[in-house]
């Protein structure tokens, strides 16, 4: 059957879910649903939980996804959303002009970047590899040098 | 007909699908193949077309005589179609919001992106599911080219698969090496104008792009009790 979620009760950071799903989980009673960051901002998701529950939400447009939401509770099934770690690609450029151009480079391919020190950091929504292949020349060149993957 | 949302629509509002693609791909001759198919399966729904500096598909869908014309919305996107469904969709979500105050228990808006290159996406807080439509005369290099079109739409179609042979196309294996570069993404093929045919012979491929809508996002009873 088929769980419809169309409302958030909250997260488990309110103490009365946070005790409720608590409750719970001694008795084996919740389940969780994990996303990658980027569909926190989907309304409407047909997810799987980890015990196989086949879920629907439809939410209103103002309501948004956020990690530990409870999208369901009763007295005997919690359902809580969590948030798949992120991985950043982190990359050193050789001087302030190849900064400029590769901050350039990473607009034109709208990578979601950040910045940290001199460094850019690239979040990893596709396959490592495809970054990579992109960066192949400007890596081999020493314009540019990966510096680590972290995840945070 | 029974209403196929009996318990869950009043408090999301319609669902938001885009449909994006580059200029001649067929979006336009989807929709007009979408809105029979999903009003028949009792779903009510609205368009809004994005064209550049014209109201050409808005009014090609109108006249077709397969929508209430007042259920038909245009926007003009300017120089470029992407900047409306991804960078500042505003002009996109008023037009979504008046055809949702206009008519009460809309399930779904469809909102076609105008024409554009393979990079364009569609920002989710104007839609909810998006699926890009690519075909078979633009050559058999397109799914290899990937692109934000290509690798990030919930749903890839490949349409006109009936014009493979004649523009030197293996449709099988489009549609296969399509499906390796998106991985657990969803590939369809279709026809929306099948050469010589009137399409009602359920090959075209419309019904299991509009089985996959349901599943995905109108989550109607139908697919629900599908789930098991």
């Amino acid at each position: 059957m088929t769980l419809l979620v169309n409302r958030l009760l909250g997260t488990l950071a309110d103490p009365w879910l946070g005790e409720a799903v608590h409750r719970l989980e001694h008795r084996g009673a919740v389940e969780t649903v994990t996303l990658p960051r980027a569909d926190l901002a989907r309304r409407r998701l047909r997810l799987r939980t980890d015990r196989g529950s086949d879920l629907a939400i439809a939410l209103p447009r103002e309501v948004a996804l956020v990690d530990r939401a409870v999208l369901l509770l009763d007295p005997d099934r919690a359902v809580i959303l969590r948030v798949e770690a992120e991985n950043w690609l982190r990359l050193r450029p050789r001087d302030g002009a190849e900064a400029l151009s590769l901050g350039y480079f990473a607009g034109n391919l709208h990578w979601r970047a950040r910045f940290e020190g001199g460094d850019l950091l690239v979040a990893v929504e596709h396959p490592l590899a495809t970054y990579l292949e992109r960066l192949r020349d400007r890596l081999a060149e020493g314009r540019v040098q990966q510096v680590e993957q972290a995840a945070g | 007909m029974t209403h196929p949302f009996p318990d869950f629509t009043a408090p999301a509002g319609p669902a938001r699908i885009g449909i994006g693609g580059p200029v001649g791909s067929g979006k336009t001759a989807l929709i007009e193949r979408l809105i029979p198919a999903l009003t028949g399966r009792g779903i009510s729904l609205a368009v809004i077309t994005n064209d550049l500096v014209t109201d050409e598909d808005a009014e090609r869908v109108r006249r077709s005589g397969l929508i209430d014309p007042a259920r038909v919305r245009a926007v003009e996107a300017g120089a470029c179609p992407h900047t409306v469904i991804r960078e500042d969709p505003t002009l996109n979500l008023a037009a979504a919001e008046d055809l949702d105050a206009a008519f009460p228990g809309l399930d779904l808006i469809l909102l076609e992106s105008g024409g554009d290159n393979l990079a364009s996406t569609f920002s989710l807080d104007l839609v909810d599911w998006w699926m890009f439509v690519i075909d078979v005369g633009q050559g058999d290099d397109i799914p290899r080219k990937r692109g934000p079109g290509i690798m990030q739409s919930d749903l890839l179609v490949i349409n006109k698969l009936d014009l493979a042979p004649y523009v030197h196309v293996d449709a099988a294996a489009i549609l296969r090496e399509a499906r390796a570069i998106r991985a657990a993404r969803p590939v369809l093929g279709c026809c929306c104008r099948p050469y010589g045919r009137d399409g009602a012979d359920g090959t075209d491929g419309i019904d299991a792009i509009v089985d996959l809508i349901d599943r995905e996002v109108l989550f109607t009873r139908a697919a629900r009790q599908d789930a098991g």
